[in-house]
């Protein structure tokens, strides 16, 4: 067991180092900081001073290995469009993606298991058939598209909910969170609406098909047979054997929800890590860049890390492989 | 519970009953605080409402007084003396003297600020007394007072305290984020990139002030979002409006189209110093754009009238020179742009030598002026009849200059706005043979002794009229030689609430204190 995880934690770090290397040797295409952080006035000199003093001037792997040798002591250095620690704004501005990946999570969730037992069950109905067609729409729209016409409807046409910003915000602590003023919870609405819609189709499509693969089961059968009540096998029986890959699904894509905030954060101004990026790639604030994107990775590989191990501690065959020596 | 609703009931109270919130959009945030760390058009419109410099400019971009009631020069064109004005505090209450200009001198010029090109001329900043500062230039220079509007004074005992005695590009520093000006207004709250809160600074020597007490300013990038902020009353003001969208705002029920014509000349600037092209086929010899014949056919073959009409749906107006009648040096003889005549521009090619057109790069941004990328491709399809095929290339603005910088280009498009609102500012950065600190944006190479020659004496001469024969001259040399094509004065498009009163100054300037909530 021991073993197995070192070597994972082993292979975990060499996939974070290269996509770490590919993303820095990418930043020099996304342009010149320099010339966003000088007028129109400056002076050749000028510019060569500030590459010289911000390290632009050194090949990249030297650059790149003068991030790692900082970032592993926990400082991402200085943005160059806002002239303050990186880690500082991350910390910031995570508050805002978590409460609003977490709220959509959580929509999606509800919305996803509520709307795929009711399809599953109620299979022919026309509510079923209306649900199945909008929730086509759904995976088919891209996510801006969504938010914009969120937006026209809710906001300009109705006026019931901000078009942009997350409201009035509460400090607690480090944490600045929207849940505890009515003009945070409504600014919510739409930005979780907007990024929880795609997930939310695709588990309640996976929700309906395994349950429609269940309710084909023998058990299931026997249990009717036995005259227990539809109700009963529905939810108690049905249900709960429905969920083992519903919960699998979800804890993968509560990292991706996180990264895919990034549309939905620009479409709303929604002053989280992602708009954070978009705006860094714009100014080119390479170090903004560099700490997002080995946060996502960190992210990404934590989370497959973790599902590994729970693979490995719940499946007694992968064990059986590695005690046998494997292949 | 109880004490909270009592609490927030009392501060309802507390509020005059004038209290007016303004809340206002752009695309850009300012990047920094320091009014000498950043030197584009963001930060110095954001600034001028916090801070302040000795002269200022009005609705009408004219210099008017501000922390200086009056300026002479010194002797014959020695440099400036200003009179600055007395009773002036800092937000923080501290006093307005000489030494706070000596002190912003030395700091606005200093090799760490982006503002050190406005002083290049000036030898000697002095205070003879506490109310008065002598400006030395090396050589005479009629509009120093007009080239340093944006210059702005901080206090000097402020920023010994929180050393910040220079500004800090890369690193930031205290000023980065906190200001102390004598401005109309001055900022409560600084969050960067999400939203700067202004209250009006009570103690403000100014009259001439809206109805203002609290600004509320938010980055919106997203262009579609921002409209839609403005449409359901959740901002009252966004800037700029995207083109596309300007007839629907004038025709929306409670906000305002407000229509200008920006200080912002478009043209496109042909690659001039090279020998051959970077995106020909091999068919042609050489580098034909280094004839003026060959770019005259270009500026006769672009359809400016279509693409005002169509791309900018009649938002803008055609341009002739390098700075829009607006500034001051225009050359009022020199308006006429070269008419759009396809058998006249055919006949100049086939003159040059090249009667079956040739293959170029043109390259473009696609996110720094309006409609960037679709003026070049209408110029693309434009210049296809007469033979020229140029090949598109339009990438984002952070990679533009460098590219261009690289010679990666045949032709390019260019939007220039000047500083000083004057014509010599172009001539200075896009004209005169490029070296180190001239010429920084010639990227084309143009070269003209004249020019060169013409350039300094026009900086250094103090009588009017000589000084705009010197710039008509120079002005009709780049109009003979057809160094760049110039095409439109950009478009100024904001929009607001109805009950919004506003000014909108050419410089694309917001000023928070002409602003009247009704």
């Amino acid at each position: 067991m021991l073993a197995y995880i070192i070597r994972r934690v082993g292979q975990s770090i060499l996939v974070l180092l290269f996509t770490g290397l590919v993303a820095f040797s990418m930043f020099s295409f996304v342009g010149d900081p320099i010339d966003n952080m000088l007028g129109q006035e400056r002076t050749q000199a000028d510019v060569e001073r500030l590459r010289t003093e911000l390290g632009l001037d050194q090949p990249f792997v030297v650059q790149y290995y003068k991030f790692l040798e900082q970032a592993v002591q926990g400082n991402f250095g200085l943005s160059y469009r806002q002239g303050r620690p990186v880690g500082e704004i991350l910390l910031e501005r995570a508050p805002a993606t978590l409460e609003l990946a977490f709220v959509s999570g959580l929509m999606a969730l509800a919305g996803g298991i509520g709307f795929g037992i009711f399809t599953a069950i109620r299979r022919r109905g026309l509510p079923a058939n209306a649900i199945m067609t909008v929730s086509l729409i759904g995976v088919s729209l891209p996510t801006f598209l969504i938010g914009i016409l969120l937006i026209y409807v809710f906001s300009v046409e109705l006026g019931w909910l901000p078009s942009f910003g997350r409201g009035e915000v509460t400090q607690i602590g480090g944490w600045s969170t929207g849940f505890l003023t009515a003009s945070g919870l409504k600014a919510l609405i739409l930005p979780a609406i907007t990024l929880g819609l795609y997930q939310m189709t695709l588990i309640m499509r996976l929700v309906r098909t395994e349950m429609l693969e269940v309710l084909r089961m023998d058990y299931i059968r026997f249990a009717r047979a036995r005259g227990i009540r539809e109700r009963a096998i529905n939810f108690r029986h049905a249900l709960k054997n429905t969920l083992v890959p519903v919960i699998t699904i979800t804890g993968l894509q509560l990292g991706s929800i996180i990264a895919f905030a990034i549309i939905t954060e620009t479409v709303f101004q929604w002053p989280g890590v992602g708009l954070l990026f978009i705006n860094a790639i714009q100014f080119v604030d390479i170090p903004v860049m560099a700490a997002y994107l080995m946060m996502i990775s960190v992210m990404f590989v934590g989370i497959n890390l973790i599902v590994d191990m729970l693979y490995f501690a719940i499946d007694p065959r992968l064990r059986a492989d590695r005690t046998a020596g494997g292949h | 519970m109880k004490t909270l609703w009592t609490a927030a009931a009392l501060c309802a109270f507390a509020l005059p009953a004038t209290a007016e919130t303004f809340r206002w959009a752009g695309t850009t945030d300012p990047n920094t605080m320091d009014p000498h760390a950043g030197n584009s058009a963001p930060v110095l419109g954001f600034l001028n409402n916090v801070y302040e410099g000795l002269v200022r400019r009005d609705r009408d971009m004219q210099i008017e007084p501000a922390l200086a009631t009056a300026w002479e020069p010194i002797g014959e064109g020695e440099g400036w003396r200003f009179t600055l004005r007395e009773g002036v505090t800092f937000h923080d209450g501290a006093e307005f003297t000489a030494e706070d200009v000596v002190f912003s001198y030395e700091r606005a010029s200093s090799p760490e600020s982006d503002t050190a090109s406005w002083f290049s001329g000036v030898t000697e900043v002095t205070a003879p007394d506490d109310y008065t500062v002598e400006i030395r230039t090396s050589a005479p220079n009629p509009i120093f007072p007009d080239s340093i509007a944006n210059w702005m004074i901080m206090d000097k005992g402020w920023a010994e305290a929180n050393d910040v005695t220079r500004p800090n590009i890369e690193r930031g520093n205290f000023a980065t984020l906190n200001t102390n000006g004598t401005g109309a207004y001055r900022i409560t709250e600084r969050d960067p990139g999400l939203k700067t809160t202004l209250a009006p600074f009570e103690n403000w020597w100014g009259e001439d002030r809206g109805n203002v007490t609290e600004g509320i300013f938010t980055p919106i990038d997203n262009s579609a979002t921002a409209v839609a902020a403005l449409l359901s009353g959740e901002v009252d003001m966004i800037n700029p409006v995207p083109v596309q969208d300007a007839d629907r705002l004038d025709q929306a029920d409670g906000v305002e189209l407000k229509r200008g014509v920006e200080a912002r000349v478009m043209m496109f600037g042909f690659s001039q110093d090279k020998d051959t092209l970077v995106g020909g086929d091999g068919s042609v010899e050489g580098n034909p754009f280094q004839d003026p014949l060959v770019r005259r056919a270009v500026a006769q073959a672009i359809n400016v009238p279509a693409i005002l009409q169509t791309i900018m749906r009649g938002s803008a107006e055609p341009a002739a020179q390098l700075v829009s009648p607006a500034m001051s040096g225009y050359s009022e003889g020199l308006s006429e742009r070269p008419e759009l005549d396809i058998e006249a521009a055919k006949a100049l090619l086939a003159e040059a030598g090249y009667p079956d057109g040739f293959r170029f790069l043109l390259k473009c941004p696609n996110d720094r002026y309006i409609n960037d990328e679709s003026v070049c491709q209408a110029t693309v399809a434009m210049l296809a009849q007469i033979g020229l095929e140029a090949q598109l290339d339009a990438i984002p603005v952070r990679n533009y200059w460098t590219e261009l910088r690289a010679d990666e280009y045949d032709m390019y498009l260019l939007g220039w706005s000047p500083g000083t609102f004057d014509a010599e500012h172009p001539f200075r950065f896009l004209v005169h043979t490029p070296q180190e600190n001239i010429g920084t944006w010639n990227f084309g190479g143009y070269s003209n002794t004249r020019v060169d020659e013409l350039i300094p004496a026009v900086q250094s001469e103090i009588d009017p009229e000589a000084r705009q024969a010197m710039l008509d001259e120079i002005a009709g040399i780049v109009q003979d030689d057809m160094v760049y094509v110039p095409l439109y004065v950009q478009p100024l498009l904001w929009g607001a609430a109805e009950n919004i009163d506003l000014t909108q100054r050419e410089d694309n300037f917001f000023i928070l204190r002409w602003t009247n909530v009704n």
